[in-house]
């Protein structure tokens, strides 16, 4: 816990300076949690502000200070759900939606910037995302919590309030959804750099050279 | 142990066993996992992150109280509404039907519909026809 129970028990009397700490304390692990499970970062901030309006209006509602985390994480599900929902309507902007070459300037752009490290992360963070848009999102969400955020299913059980074996076996199918994913993937890359090879042959394609240009 | 709590156990071993997904691949993911979390460190928030919360906050109070407002105004003129309605349903009717018996009920009835052939009308009815015929017999 973050903060103490009495603090808690504070907020829940209407103190607003207790609220505010209880804000504090948790704000990053929130925005981080949402940042990983939403890929649109200018609306990280404002997803995690829903989050903590939700928090105060249903404080009240909290029987037992002790269950305040699990419950924090239930209220931010519902938000990224809420947010994922009205967000199917507006086209979403991916790396895998570009074409070949628009990727390899974007690669040479990003290049100029990120050297070594940096560009592996942002290749690791893209694939992870790019696999976690592939499936619906409750797998994402839930995924996102166990192996991402590091919950466990103890944790898991209190915020989907459903049986541990329930929850293996939805953890077990989002995960096998994900890892198709993965092979396809891993093979379509696979696929990528042999055409690069193959491109990058003397006599290469117009396309190509214009790309290396 | 009974037959059947040995089964339930037989089954769930071997669905259990069945949902151990290939070593190699789930380790793959959870390092591709593992190293996405590291790539992804918690973001700053904003300096008006907190000020922001409470903006929305005060903005929801409000409409909830206009809401309530409405709500509010909304309960009044049904409850007038009601009273209203309930005045004009005690309000005194014919008194045969209050205060008389079943067949005076049904005798007021019976008059009202046959109003159109009254006596008084028929009369006044076989007064002018007979006006009629003296002025035709003069012509």
């Amino acid at each position: 816990m973050l903060v103490e129970f009495g603090l808690i028990e504070e907020a829940q009397k209407g103190d607003a300076s207790a609220f505010n700490q209880i804000v504090s304390a948790y704000r990053r692990r929130i925005l981080g949690t949402i940042s990983r499970i939403i890929s649109r970062p200018e609306d990280v901030e404002d997803v995690a502000q829903e989050v903590f309006v939700r928090l105060y209006f249903s404080l009240e509602q909290l029987r037992t200070p002790e269950v305040f985390e699990p419950w924090l994480y239930r209220l931010t599900v519902n938000a990224c759900y809420d947010y994922l929902r009205k967000s199917k309507r507006k086209p979403e902007f991916r790396m895998s939606d570009l074409s070949e070459q628009q990727v390899m300037m974007a690669d040479a752009a990003a290049g100029s910037r990120f050297e070594g490290d940096e560009s592996e992360k942002r290749r690791n963070r893209e694939m992870v995302a790019e696999l976690l848009g592939a499936v619906s999102e409750e797998d994402r969400i839930l995924l996102t919590l166990k192996e991402v955020e590091g919950l466990s299913l103890k944790d898991l059980e209190k915020i989907y309030d459903v049986n541990e074996n329930a929850l293996k076996v939805r953890l077990f199918r989002a995960r096998q959804r994900v890892l198709k994913k993965h092979e396809e993937q891993l093979r379509r890359s696979g696929e990528l750099k042999d055409r690069k090879t193959v491109t990058g042959a003397p006599g290469t394609s117009a396309k190509t050279s214009e790309a290396k240009g | 142990m009974s037959d059947l709590q040995r089964l339930a156990g037989g089954i769930m071993m071997k669905f259990s066993n069945s949902m151990q997904p290939d070593d190699s691949s789930d380790d793959r993911l959870v390092k591709l996992f593992r190293a996405y979390r590291a790539a992804m460190p918690d973001p700053e928030p904003g300096a008006n992150f907190t000020p922001g919360v409470w903006a929305r906050i005060e903005q929801r109070r409000a409409s909830s109280n206009w809401f309530g407002r409405f709500a509010k105004g909304l309960a009044a003129a049904a409850v007038a509404a009601y009273v209203i309605l309930a005045m004009m349903a005690a309000s005194p009717q014919d008194p045969v039907f209050l205060n008389g018996t079943y067949v005076d009920a049904l005798v007021t009835d019976h008059n009202s519909k046959l109003e159109p052939y009254h006596l008084d009308r028929v009369a006044q009815i076989s007064t002018d026809l007979d006006s009629e015929h003296q002025s035709l017999e003069i012509e």
